[in-house]
């Protein structure tokens, strides 16, 4: 089997005593993390990696069983801190990859000692009382929707891409050199992200957690981002003054100063 | 020569009236321009759209996509080319477009504004959508297909078997009969028994097989070149020789080299092609068997005389099904020519047939490896 640091295309950069794991939500990989990663180097270890099926991770380990639910994903998680040996650890999740960083924490006491979520939310489609932001028929259409988009992916490429991640290059004539997936898996990884409902596993975050919420950001809406703060215990949450799903990307120093006050 | 039109040398006029729709998003995705075009094609006016976010006049899927692909990807490479996407019209219907983004950057790398290129592309989406349904509906029947094969392979080996059982019991209940015979007759009777258990047997044999060929893997090989093939046609000729008294079969061997080959196929070649040229050939002449190895090859050939077999009738002497002109007696499936055909083809070989006034001659060639 291979390893799990080849699986996610793990990078470990930085020095500290603390580890800070930074993990990349629906639509991308870890370059999504580009602009924030940098500014904690000198005082974290900082651990960048792909969900399998993003990015530069082993697509042959994708399990169509495995990656069905979250837990599948926060598995990994666990996987990868275990063997980077991470204690105390900081985990930074972005949109989808906060609920699977939640789920991580419940799985592996000691691993992590404080969580960042940025852009949460613990059900994305309305149910009763609960405003998600979307329908059922929205997150089937949105399914539909991804197939006319291929990301700049054609099977023809793949393999040249995916066999040679040191390589960019041999992708550069396709359209986006970035966050290019398979389209079945980015199918599957939409479905599962936007059908989880993880609500019931607030309340086991044990861990101090910061929320950071956009001001409008139409994937988790404000409603979305106080209803994880008011279900997480020891949560604070922050606004700001970003626009958008990911600060991360369009206002890094907004996050960085934010993440410095927690951290 | 008549005067330029002004409007040619207008950049005002060209960005309002391109062929193709463009709008400028502030840093903070709203809209800050949008020309005529994109204006005509969706149906909303000028100060509908600006200061309204972009995503605004998307569907759900767009604005998630937008949010979650596009916005990311414009901050990482300053551009993103030829995504799809659904806007809205002030009627509420959908326009399929294609679009470019182009992210206007300071000498620092800041964002400063997005342009987007929009295309109408409602029917090159709808060409798309038709082309991810065929490929759809190919994937489900191609799986089905493979179901179904399954199943098929599984009814043959089960129908093999089934049909095989109650021929060894005949045949056991012939030779236990043939032990007590005691007039001509009985003696007739039991080698009669024999004989239609050995036909029946072959017939079994070429209708799995011609199944499995044409259902499934194909004739497989089970290659042996150290073993010798010689035996294997003596015995096989034996069997026909009892199962056809009064016929005559002459045998040549000249084999001097080992035969990389299935031995039990060739033997089964060699079984449809003297069983055939007894069934066809005129009764009162031998059937020549010529079996050598000459030249790199392996040569088996069957000849037999009587009435030539007519030119239009040669071409579809392999097809499955063929049947020539034969006593009801000897009617069989029309397979065995087939098969052999098929067995020679998967020895890289190739079988052969030739007929004149003077004789009927199968041949079957294959290289020695």
């Amino acid at each position: 089997m291979m390893g799990v640091i080849e699986r996610n295309n793990v990078h470990v950069r930085g020095s500290g005593e603390h580890a800070m794991m930074f993990a990349h939500g629906f639509g991308c990989d870890q370059n999504m993390w580009r602009f924030v990663e940098p500014a904690f180097k000198a005082e974290f270890k900082t651990v960048l990696f792909d969900h399998v099926g993003a990015g530069g991770s082993d697509l042959k380990a994708y399990d169509k069983a495995k990656y069905s639910k979250l837990a599948g994903y926060a598995e990994d998680v666990v996987e990868v801190g275990r063997e980077l040996g991470l204690q105390d650890a900081i985990f930074v999740g972005h949109s989808v990859s906060c609920m699977i960083g939640a789920l991580a924490v419940k799985k592996s006491s000691g691993m992590f000692g404080k969580l960042v979520m940025v852009g949460p939310s613990a059900r994305y489609i309305d149910d009763g009382d609960y405003v998600g932001g979307f329908s059922e028929k929205q997150i089937e259409e949105l399914l539909q929707f991804l197939e006319s988009n291929h990301m700049g992916w054609s099977t023809q490429m793949a393999p040249a891409i995916m066999g040679n991640p040191d390589r960019p290059e041999l992708g550069a004539e396709l359209t986006n050199s970035f966050c290019r997936t398979d389209p079945e898996i980015a199918k599957a990884f939409a479905r599962v992200t936007f059908t989880s409902d993880n609500r019931g596993d607030l309340a086991t975050v044990d861990i101090p957690t910061l929320i950071l919420q956009c001001s409008e950001d139409i994937i988790a809406s404000k409603e979305v981002g106080e209803f994880v703060h008011r279900g997480i215990p020891n949560s604070e949450m922050i606004i700001l003054e970003a626009t958008g799903h990911c600060p991360n990307l369009s206002a890094p120093d907004e996050v960085i100063a934010a993440m410095r006050t927690f951290v | 020569m008549p005067e330029p039109d002004p409007r040619i040398d207008d950049f005002q006029d060209m960005f309002e009236n391109a062929p193709c729709g463009y709008i400028t998003l502030q840093t903070n995705g709203r809209v800050a321009r949008v020309n005529k075009t994109l204006l005509g094609w969706t149906g909303h006016a000028a100060d509908e759209m600006i200061g309204k976010r972009f995503s605004d006049f998307v569907n759900m899927a767009g604005r998630i996509y937008y949010e979650t692909h596009i916005a990311p990807l414009l901050r990482m490479q300053g551009f993103f080319n030829e995504f799809a996407i659904e806007m809205v019209t002030a009627a509420g219907e959908p326009v399929q477009m294609i679009c470019n983004a182009l992210e206007g950057r300071d000498a620092a790398g800041k964002p400063l504004f997005t342009r987007l290129a929009l295309l109408k592309a409602t029917d090159r989406r709808r060409y798309e959508q038709e082309l991810l349904a065929a490929r759809e509906a190919a994937k489900t029947s191609l799986a089905s297909e493979r179901e179904t094969s399954e199943l098929r392979e599984q009814f043959i080996a089960v129908l093999g078997h089934d049909l095989r059982n109650p021929l060894a019991s005949i045949s056991a209940g012939a030779r236990i009969l043939g032990r007590d015979a005691k007039t001509d007759k009985q003696h007739q009777v039991v080698a009669m028994l024999q004989t239609t258990v050995m036909r029946m047997a072959e017939l079994i044999d070429n209708v799995l097989d011609f199944a499995r060929g044409r259902l499934g893997g194909g004739i497989t090989l089970d290659r042996d070149a150290r073993r010798p093939l010689e035996p294997v046609l003596h015995q096989v000729i034996d069997e026909l020789r009892l199962s056809s008294p009064g016929r005559q079969i002459e045998a040549e061997y000249a084999i001097d080299g080992p035969v990389d080959c299935d031995r039990t196929r060739i033997g089964q070649l060699a079984s449809n092609l003297v069983g055939n040229a007894l069934s066809h050939g005129a009764s009162n002449e031998p059937v020549r068997v010529r079996a050598e190895t000459q030249g790199g090859l392996f040569k088996l050939s069957v000849a037999n005389g009587g009435d030539p077999i007519p030119e239009a009738a040669i071409d579809k002497l392999f097809e499955p099904f063929f049947r020539g002109e034969v006593r009801a007696s000897r009617q069989g499936l029309g397979l065995g020519l087939h098969i052999a055909a098929q067995i020679a083809k998967a020895h890289d070989g190739a079988l052969t047939a030739t007929s004149n006034t003077e004789e009927t001659k199968f041949t079957f060639v294959m290289p020695l490896r």
